[in-house]
């Protein structure tokens, strides 16, 4: 039974979080309707196209938050979304995003490291960050296939020296050599793809050591 | 240092992330004023699987069409939602890169150039039905597909 | 109606180093009044397609100094014509018009400010923020005859970058430039600065 379009506040603050391509459309409660219970319900449109089109997953929904990401996965188009709100018979009016343009706007997340060591030298494995993907069985997609200039910004911080210093890579793996044996090191990567301005997503900072000095060890005994 | 490279035509000194600032700083407030969403200037079958040859003809015709239809009429739009500096920094880059495109005029580009032109009149068409103010709020707002475009000729 | 009673500023000129670019202009003197001025400009398609249309700077519109920061106005590699007008309550002055349009290539790059250190056996180099605009060409040598001299791009500035992993007992230097692409031109090279590597050097 459709609802009633009333004087029932709209979501607010509606916008998509996207990184890697999974495109999440979020928003914000209606202001002053604290404690009843609000369901809402969603539609997208391909910027061009003709019609608004359903969400069925994102019908009647308690939540403030729906994956859209199936539905914008042509990243070369634009869409909109929009959310409007219920209360029993009663409905808001529909609160709509901008033109959302995933290829530009979605956050590049950052790759995987993998550091292993020995006496002098670390070796940097980056794997690129993955788009995002249906199903697990789904082949993968490296953001680097959509972003052929696709680069890291390595930083490399010794917390013995309290010295930090940065490179900017594009291949995947990095050794950095004629280290400070027994020193922990701290690795940090970023993804980065010129154009428009996007967030950063730095990675997790991992910090590892070196080995002791089996030389020094040998004097020793 | 990075240029563009459409087929032949080289441009030098243009800093495409001063470009991409640019559009940033307004896309919101010129995307608003678009209402008529289910028209797309910039289709894919303008701008799709476009030919190193026939770049060059195309970007010509589209900067051209951008400084001498659009811009010139949009002015006012910029000024009253204050993105002039935008529109200036986008205007002024695109004389620079007309003034350094020399499509070649060769009988023997003919049909690659024809590839272009019938690409532009696509785009030239569905641009000419639309209402004018229309049309050039969604020109103007769809510069960032131009611009993605742009960008894959940018080495 | 503000009548133009008041003089024109003179001696309007632009001063650009480094991508960052100044016009000046002399005082408009009124006794015991404080005198403002703003600031206008015209790119190229403003003066080919719109001549009769002027965008107030964005810094400067109006400042009560004799100076304009106008690097934000000047976005694109094309002659800007520039004016410059007093207003003192209703009065205003006639536009003066910087004689000659002022394109941005024009400027004069200086060789950029560096630090170069080390961290153990890694030589690290710390390039002056000159903003986006700027890439840096960083010359570096192993200092021994016969040395060859490796080159690397460096962007952006501000930010310490390693540059190469030493060997003991070695000198190594290094040298810098700058690179616009705006423009296409370089600075000249900076000083070269060396350091030297703790350790005894490896046999050849």
């Amino acid at each position: 039974v459709p609802c009633i379009s009333s004087g029932l506040p709209k979501p607010t603050n509606i916008t998509f979080l996207s990184i890697n391509m999974k495109n999440i459309l979020q928003w914000n409660p209606p202001e002053g309707l604290h404690g009843a219970e609000i369901t809402y319900t969603v539609q997208y449109f391909i910027y061009g196209q003709k019609k608004w089109l359903n969400k069925s997953e994102c019908r009647n929904i308690s939540r403030t938050y729906c994956d859209l990401s199936v539905e914008t996965s042509d990243y070369e188009h634009q869409y909109y979304a929009k959310v409007k709100a219920i209360w029993g018979m009663n409905c808001s009016k529909w609160a709509e995003t901008g033109r959302f343009y995933p290829f530009l706007e979605t956050q590049i997340g950052p790759p995987e490291v993998a550091l292993t060591t020995d006496e002098k030298s670390i070796s940097i494995v980056l794997t690129a960050p993955e788009k995002w993907k249906k199903n697990p069985e789904e082949s993968s997609i490296s953001m680097q296939q959509i972003y052929s200039n696709l680069k890291y910004n390595v930083s490399i911080y010794n917390t013995k020296s309290n010295r930090m210093w940065s490179q900017c890579v594009t291949n995947h793996t990095l050794v950095l050599s004629w280290l400070e044996p027994d020193t922990v090191y701290c690795v940090l990567v970023e993804s980065l793809v010129p154009g428009p301005p996007r967030l950063a997503r730095p990675s997790e900072k991992q910090c590892v050591s070196t080995l002791k000095d089996q030389t020094s060890e040998l004097k020793v005994k | 240092g990075q240029e563009f490279q459409f087929g032949p035509c080289r441009v030098e000194g243009i800093v495409l992330q001063e470009l991409w600032e640019a559009f940033w700083d307004m896309k919101d407030v010129v995307q608003a004023q678009d209402n008529i969403t289910n028209v797309r200037l910039l289709r894919k079958e303008v701008l799709q699987n476009v030919s190193e040859a026939e770049s060059c003809y195309l970007i010509h015709s589209l900067l051209k069409f951008y400084l001498n239809t659009i811009f010139k009429n949009y002015r006012e739009k910029a000024v009253k939602f204050r993105i002039l500096r935008s529109f200036s920094t986008l205007a002024n880059n695109f004389v620079v890169i007309m003034s350094k495109l020399q499509p070649s005029q060769e009988n023997e580009m003919f049909p690659i150039s024809e590839n272009a032109r019938r690409r532009f009149l696509l785009f030239q068409r569905e641009f000419k039905q639309l209402d004018r103010e229309v049309a050039l709020t969604k020109a103007f707002g769809e510069m960032d597909i131009l611009l993605t475009w742009m960008e894959t000729f940018y080495q | 109606d503000g009548v133009a009673v008041l003089p024109a500023p003179q001696n309007i000129s632009v001063q650009s180093t480094n991508m960052k670019h100044v016009l000046t202009w002399s005082p408009v003197m009124v006794p015991e009044e404080i005198v403002y001025y703003s600031v206008e400009y015209q790119g190229e398609y403003e003066s080919l397609y719109m001549s009769h249309i002027w965008i107030p700077s964005n810094w400067c519109s109006p400042t009560t100094g004799l100076e304009c920061d106008i690097t934000d106005d000047i976005t694109a590699t094309v002659p800007y014509n520039l004016r410059v007008r007093a207003t003192l309550g209703s009065q205003t002055s006639a536009w003066s018009t910087l004689k000659h349009p002022f394109n941005r290539n024009s400027t004069t790059l200086i060789p950029p400010g560096m630090e170069v250190t080390k961290d153990g056996f890694h030589l690290v180099i710390k390039l002056e923020d000159l903003g986006p605009q700027f890439e840096f060409f960083v010359a570096y040598w192993r200092r021994e005859p016969g040395a060859k001299e490796h080159v690397k791009v460096v962007r952006p500035g501000g930010i310490p970058m390693h540059l190469e992993t030493m060997e003991p007992g070695a000198t190594y230097c290094v040298k810098a430039r700058t690179f616009v692409k705006a423009i296409g031109r370089y600075s000249a090279f900076s000083q070269a600065e060396c350091v030297k590597v703790q350790g005894e050097s490896l046999p050849l």
